[in-house]
């Protein structure tokens, strides 16, 4: 399915819950509204874009509608990699657009001003999902802070600390 | 000589393949990856031992029964040696004017070098009669051990933020820990009580790394207290999709929909119940079927009935603890800010190690 007819389905069922199932509730954030944000093709048969509802901000993959491979049971996730890292995400399934599986990025979303704030920062997420971030800011940060006043200067052998731990962790 | 941990665990038994393992199953939950198991071996080959003291003021004790039923056997023969040595009032085996006195000499033998773990408050009215131990009120004996403590463990919600005891009209003045306690650092573990491996957790990395975990605003380690009960709950699909159960035993109930409406506090609540779980990551409230009565945030017992509907995200002090992204600010100051609550957002969604379910055998 291309990427704008598959996001109009999401749009279409997730405006239908919108205005039935969680109509009224202290949950929406009256200022936003549904909207797919930024969706495009991944790993040949799936689409990645945003989802912004009133209660909630998530990463969404989109399948084909027959397929129903992204058919999660309840209590699983499944574990997708993207060049940014690994993300758990939840199954969900509704008659406009078939089983899509979510991570959640917002709820509620009560932070968001306005539309084009929940919007900009959509689109922001989708860029950064596919830029690496090995290395990335809390590793340094979590090093940096053992480092200073350490009592941890000289490293164990690794060989032995591997053999300890691999003949221990099987069992 | 010094006595290290590693010389306190060979004598109690535990083998070395053990305490290896031991130590990268420690690495994982505190979700540093391996890379750091063969830090925290050296540092517990190494380092003297710390001596730990556990005081007991208000309080049910349901830390205590949290922390030794902590899952894995391993973890909980090596934390328990570590503590029970030094001064636990339930686990320790002295008694009376003996056990008083064993408080006295550790305070003087490791004077500004132990660690001081607080389980319940001090009642401060009628000059602290509420709670008396030893003969005398335990605000004193807090003050005191608090002033050549190295650092201070605030266990649960009694000691974090006054818990029911503290609850209004609150008769005698319970007051947290961090209010009486000043120039020291303290790390609050919330909840009633706070999860056996958060706990098991924070104490391994402050006895290995001799330094408090990185803090969120409140005082509570990120690690474990970064993410709503919302954001990882097995039943957040329902919420999505706004499938609610609507009362006790009805059809959604029995689906396992959403419990927002029945007064779940999930949206509300930082803690780890929905990724660690409870007893070994079998269950936790919501899987039984019951909302979370959100037992890790302050003043829980005065926010309204346990089955009230979420309303006034606000008066949650959500915005004070979310990481603030700002609309208008987002739009005024360009795209930096936006960028940055995206980046954030995925950090936090990332799947991190110590959200795995550790399992092994001993």
């Amino acid at each position: 399915m291309p990427p704008t007819e598959a996001a109009g389905a999401l749009t279409a069922a997730f405006e239908r819950i919108a205005a039935t199932r969680m109509a009224g509730l202290p949950m929406n954030n009256p200022a936003l509204r549904v909207a797919a944000i930024g969706f495009r093709p991944w790993q040949d048969a799936y689409l990645v874009g945003v989802l912004i509802t009133p209660w909630a901000i998530n990463l969404m993959i989109l399948g084909d509608r027959t397929a129903g491979d992204l058919r999660l049971a309840a209590d699983c996730r499944r574990t997708w990699e993207f060049p940014s890292g690994r993300y758990d995400f939840m199954g969900g399934e509704e008659p406009e657009c078939g089983a899509y599986q979510f991570c959640s990025m917002f709820s509620p979303t009560f932070e968001f001003a306005d539309q084009a704030a929940a919007e900009t920062i959509a689109a922001d997420i989708v860029e950064a999902l596919f830029v690496d971030a090995s290395g990335g800011e809390a590793e340094q940060r979590e090093a940096a802070r053992l480092a200073g006043r350490s009592t941890l200067q000289v490293e164990t052998s690794r060989r032995g600390f591997l053999r300890g731990v691999f003949s221990g962790l099987k069992g | 000589m010094t006595e290290t941990f590693y010389d306190v665990l060979r004598r109690q038994g535990i083998s070395r393949r053990s305490f290896l393992k031991f130590c990268s199953l420690t690495a994982t939950s505190l979700g540093l990856g391996s890379a750091y198991a063969p830090k925290i071996a050296h540092a517990m080959e190494t380092k003297p031992r710390t001596p730990v003291i556990w005081l007991e003021g208000l309080e049910c004790t349901c830390c205590s029964e949290s922390f030794i039923r902590s899952a894995h056997p391993l973890t909980k023969d090596v934390i328990l040696s570590m503590l029970s040595l030094d001064y636990h009032v339930t686990l320790m085996a002295a008694a009376g004017h003996q056990a008083e006195k064993q408080l006295e000499e550790i305070k003087k033998k490791y004077k500004g070098n132990y660690i001081l773990a607080v389980e319940g408050n001090p009642p401060l009215n009628e000059d602290g009669m509420y709670c008396i131990e030893g003969g005398r009120p335990f605000v004193e004996i807090l003050k005191e051990t608090a002033a050549d403590a190295k650092a201070v463990i605030a266990w649960g919600a009694c000691a974090s933020y006054g818990c029911v005891q503290a609850a209004k009209p609150n008769p005698t003045r319970a007051t947290p820990i961090d209010k009486v306690i000043s120039g020291k650092p303290i790390i609050k573990v919330p909840g009633c009580p706070p999860i056996a491996e958060v706990m098991t957790g924070v104490v391994t990395y402050m006895l290995t790394f001799d330094r408090l975990p990185e803090l969120d605003r409140q005082g509570r380690p990120k690690m474990f207290y970064g993410q709503r009960i919302h954001d990882k709950c097995y039943r957040r699909p329902h919420f999505d999709a706004g499938q609610f159960v609507e009362q006790w035993d009805d059809d959604a109930a029995r689906k396992g929909y959403c419990l927002y409406k029945m007064g779940c506090k999930g949206p509300t609540t930082y803690n780890a119940c929905s990724t660690v779980r409870w007893n070994d990551g079998v269950s936790f409230p919501i899987q039984s079927g019951h909302g979370c009565i959100g037992c890790s945030e302050d003043g829980f017992w005065d926010k309204g009935s346990f089955y009230d509907r979420v309303t006034d995200i606000k008066q949650f002090g959500i915005e004070a603890n979310a990481d603030k992204v700002g609309g208008t600010a987002a739009a005024a100051a360009g795209a930096g800010v936006a960028v940055h609550a995206a980046l954030s957002a995925l950090k936090k969604a990332k799947k991190s190690e110590s959200t795995e379910k550790v399992t092994g055998d001993n």
